[in-house]
């Protein structure tokens, strides 16, 4: 563009204003009819007036050329939101059959400015999908970029299950989660991705198969951080389809008593989770009760889950009417 | 701001969601007020300087807005719907505004065109509505949207205007195009994402219309079921993570269809097509220390989800379990002194965190605000067609 400037190249110069470069004499540029009382009129600045009327006037005349493909990339980089401009630009694309490889490449430098609109994300998928399994490793190296810079980045996260689904890669789908909890155990988007790896993954055996180890991985974590809820919510997501084992095995039991047992953490989670397990039929024994009672600074009361929420009604007082709501739906089974 | 739930951008650094802290809004007008310290914030809802920036907005929207342009609509409904919670109703010409909103309307030239695979719903903007070809009477280029279909009902519902007037058979016959067979939606005939956005969009058009033929509802509550979450809130699409927008679309539009009823906690939960206690934790989960009410497991609480997740809690029946004291101090920090909110405390406010603080301090049942219909997002007397 700076070459173009120095050799007075009005062709093409970018930073000209269309209607003074020469490449465009020949368009009759199409204003926007706003028609008599528009409502909520915008101050468009005259370079977003002036490339809206340009594009209007190529996508009027369905204009399918290079400079038409030019103009919809000046256009975007204004307004990225803009559905039609992606849709027609799709159509120049296709009729120019165009290095999708390349468009690749634009959408990511659009993706610099700005990642977060559907438009961009619908357009790559368009690209992706017409280059196939080939270009698998790139979508997630494309999606492993933007989630660098935004760990919780929720059109990569969907754009990268697609291109799982779609493209392949699961393989090293659960070290990345993994590399991804290192950096943030805090990361509920990565834990969601685990839970749709172990449950969509063609290679995995489905949670079944799974749980020991997934167990295995969230309780390590579970006791590095005991104000994660993103941990304990996975936990329980491991038991979904089997009440009867959540309640019985000893591992879900004993992660609570032994974050119960320490005073240097924040006790709700455990505490709601033990609630949950003594709702859904567990037993206590002599080792819930104490962990608790020793929680108590009021009248222990007998019913262990009613305990259990005057506690978290002192420790989680945000959810205080919450917990005061919990106590009065025990049933008798909890008792 | 491609915010809205309608046009549902949630999720741009200048709007829904959220991620990084303080990412700076889209009105990024410098005042040399950002430089001295920031006063406290009111102890109330300052209902005055809302009405001052509402009403600028409605004369001129800041050139910052351009980038939203293909929304317009979007906008007007922000602005003009955010007017009627206020009271102010008389602050805007009802004729010029329905007249307005009417003009966007894609009309079919005849019956035969509805099998054409379009959508005749209404365009989001002026930007990309050309008038109707003069020699060949047919519509070029038809990119009417469902997500501004929604906003132009919408408007023209708060308005008073009266809805059996306008052709909404072209609009419910030719909306079922937009339906996939799994039964989501997309938001336009020439291709989109499809989401629970648009099947809110399109259940919230039929209810408002009262009128059913425009979708399959047995297709859409599985889809719907299907984005339901292992942690009980929704997500919006299949394996995504749980999302306050996202959920709010899912209970909103089961309720809009009637697949769930009132307070579906107290009813018997084995009955229900979701899970209502996981759900409810869910809910009650993302309010955090602060007060304020987060999108996400983890993330940091914004304005918008106080309405979101605020209204998915009023239509199951457990709003009055919210510690309200601390999500009302939350929202007055994001009170803005040039009036609206922000996302954040302290920060500039935009259009859609202001509507959507609008509709959480209606649900908080602030005394200068009308009452609010949840499932439509909209003020109650408009629902009700009053």
């Amino acid at each position: 563009r700076t070459l173009d400037r120095e050799l007075g190249n009005m062709d093409t110069d970018e930073t000209l204003p269309l209607s003074q470069r020469s490449e465009w004499s020949d368009v009759v540029p199409l204003t926007q009819d706003d028609g008599p009382n528009p409502v909520v009129p915008i101050a468009y600045k005259d370079e977003f007036r002036e490339t809206m009327d340009y594009f209007r006037a190529i996508y009027s005349s369905d204009e399918r050329s290079p400079r038409a493909l030019r103009l919809t990339e000046e256009t975007l980089r204004l307004n990225s939101g803009n559905y039609t401009v992606w849709h027609f630009r799709r159509l120049v694309l296709e009729a120019l059959n165009h290095d999708l490889y390349q468009e690749l490449e634009f959408i990511e430098s659009i993706a610099e400015d700005n990642s977060k609109n559907y438009q961009l994300w619908h357009h790559r998928r368009w690209v992706a999908e017409k280059l196939g399994p080939d270009v698998a490793g790139r979508e997630l190296e494309f999606t492993r970029r933007v989630l660098s810079l935004d760990a919780k980045h929720y059109h990569a996260w969907s754009h990268r299950q697609w291109a799982l689904r779609a493209l392949g890669g699961w393989e090293d789908e659960l070290d990345y989660c993994h590399e991804l909890l290192e950096a943030d155990v805090f990361n509920n988007s990565a834990w969601n991705q685990r839970y749709y790896v172990i449950t969509r993954s063609p290679s995995s055996g489905g949670v079944e198969a799974m749980r020991e180890s997934e167990v295995s991985y969230t309780i390590k974590a579970i006791l590095t951080n005991p104000a994660n809820e993103s941990s304990w919510l996975y936990l329980k997501a491991l038991y979904k389809d089997n009440k009867e084992l959540w309640i019985s095995d000893p591992s879900v039991s004993s992660v609570c008593l032994n974050v119960l047992s320490r005073t240097d953490c924040f006790h709700g989670f455990a505490l709601s989770t033990l609630l949950d397990l003594l709702c859904e039929g567990l037993s206590p024994t002599n080792e819930h009760i104490d962990s608790v009672r020793a929680l108590a600074t009021e009248e222990p009361d007998t019913n262990l889950a009613n305990l259990v929420c005057t506690i978290l009604g002192r420790v989680d007082p945000i959810r205080a009417n919450y917990w005061a709501w919990r106590k009065s739906k025990i049933t008798v089974a909890a008792m | 701001m491609s915010e809205t739930a309608v046009s549902i951008d949630w999720d741009r650094a200048n709007s829904e969601d959220e991620e990084e802290n303080y990412d700076d809004d889209e009105e990024d007008y410098s005042s040399p007020a950002q430089s001295s310290p920031r006063p406290p914030p009111s102890a109330n809802f300052e209902k005055d300087r809302h009405l001052v920036y509402l009403e600028m907005m409605y004369e001129l929207l800041p050139y910052h807005y351009q980038s939203q342009e293909i929304n317009r609509l979007t906008l007007a409904h922000f602005i003009i719907s955010g007017l009627h919670f206020l009271g102010a109703r008389d602050r805007i010409d009802k004729d010029v505004v329905a007249k307005w909103v009417l003009s966007f309307q894609a009309l079919p030239s005849n019956r035969v065109s509805l099998k054409d695979g379009e959508f005749y719903g209404f365009f989001g903007s002026r930007s990309s509505q050309f008038p109707k070809d003069e020699n060949e009477d047919f519509l070029t280029h038809n990119s009417s949207h469902l997500a501004s279909t929604y906003c132009a009902l919408a408007i023209l519902k708060v308005t008073g205007h009266d809805l059996s007037t306008i052709d909404s058979d072209s609009l419910l016959l030719s909306m079922k195009n937009l339906q996939q067979d799994d039964g989501s939606f997309m938001p336009i005939h020439i291709g989109g994402e499809t989401d629970l956005r648009f099947v809110y969009c399109a259940a919230a058009v039929c209810y408002m219309l009262d009128n059913w033929s425009g979708m399959d509802k047995e297709k859409a509550k599985n889809y719907i079921l299907n984005c339901q979450s292992y942690d009980g809130g929704f997500g919006l699409i299949p394996g995504s993570e749980s999302h306050g927008g996202a959920t709010y679309c899912a209970v909103a539009s089961l309720r809009l269809m009637g697949f769930i009823g009132v307070d579906l906690l107290s009813s018997d939960s084995s009955s229900s097509v979701i899970d209502p206690s996981l759900l409810l934790n869910w809910c009650l989960q993302r309010q955090a220390n602060d007060g304020g009410f987060q999108g996400r497991t983890n993330k940091p609480s914004d304005t918008c989800y106080a309405f979101w997740i605020g209204a998915v809690l009023r239509l199951i029946g457990g709003d009055a379990l919210i510690d309200k004291i601390a999500l009302r101090n939350f929202l007055l920090k994001c009170q803005s002194k040039y009036g609206g909110f922000s996302k954040f405390p302290g920060q500039l406010p935009d259009l859609y965190h202001s509507y959507y603080g609008y509709t959480a301090f209606s649900l908080l049942e602030e005394p200068s605000l009308s009452p609010l219909c949840p499932e439509l997002g909209l003020p109650l007397f408009a629902a009700s067609g009053i």
